[in-house]
């Protein structure tokens, strides 16, 4: 699925690893969903839209 | 808010190596038990060795982590359900070959079919609990 992670990760000057740290999953779980390769579930799907104060919507494109 | 399927010890670096000596140790009283203490040993030294390099590696490597322990997240629970059912499908596979084989060339089909009918029975079992529980 089409998603904005990378943008809002790089803006937040985290790297994967880091980003993976916060949200307890890996670094290629983080490097898979930038690449849009894996779709997370809907509780990570939350917490990265909480962690980047943001929404699900806004970070996730399904129609595009 | 956590997102890991897989139980907390199943993401542990220790989840790996402790399996490996299990099955090292049931090696090791397969062995003893069948007098042959020497494939008991040689088993129980390859398993733990292979514990040992997942536990040195896993620090190293997103994928052995993900295979020994510490790397499971909600992805790799998806990749270890997918390559479970692939690995059973081979399984499979095999068995109703092995079972046919057997039955051409005039022999009874045993163990195969002791085995497909484990492997049907299981996967009935596995569906109706499943269907209940979700």
């Amino acid at each position: 699925m089409q998603n904005d992670v990378r943008e809002l990760r790089t803006a937040a000057g985290l790297s994967q690893q880091q980003l993976g740290e916060e949200l307890d999953v890996s670094r290629q779980t983080i490097n898979s969903i930038e690449k849009e390769r894996y779709t997370p579930s809907l509780p990570l799907a939350i917490a990265i839209a909480r962690f980047f104060r943001t929404t699900v919507e806004e970070i996730f494109h399904a129609d595009r | 808010m956590p997102t890991a399927d897989q139980p907390r010890f199943l993401r542990s670096r220790w989840a790996m190596p402790t399996f490996c000596l299990a099955l090292g140790l049931a090696f090791l009283v397969a062995g003893l038990l069948g007098d042959d203490p020497g494939s008991g040993v040689g088993g129980l030294a390859v398993m733990s060795a292979v514990g040992i390099a997942f536990l040195a590696l896993s620090p190293r490597s997103d994928t052995v982590a993900g295979l020994a322990g510490p790397g499971r997240d909600e992805r790799w629970a998806a990749i270890d359900v997918h390559a479970t059912a692939f690995t059973g499908m081979v399984l499979i596979a095999v068995i109703l070959g092995a079972f046919f084989y057997e039955l051409a060339t005039g022999r009874d089909g045993e163990p195969w079919s002791q085995l497909g009918a484990v492997g049907g029975i299981t996967y009935v079992v596995a569906v109706v609990v499943l269907r209940r529980r979700t």
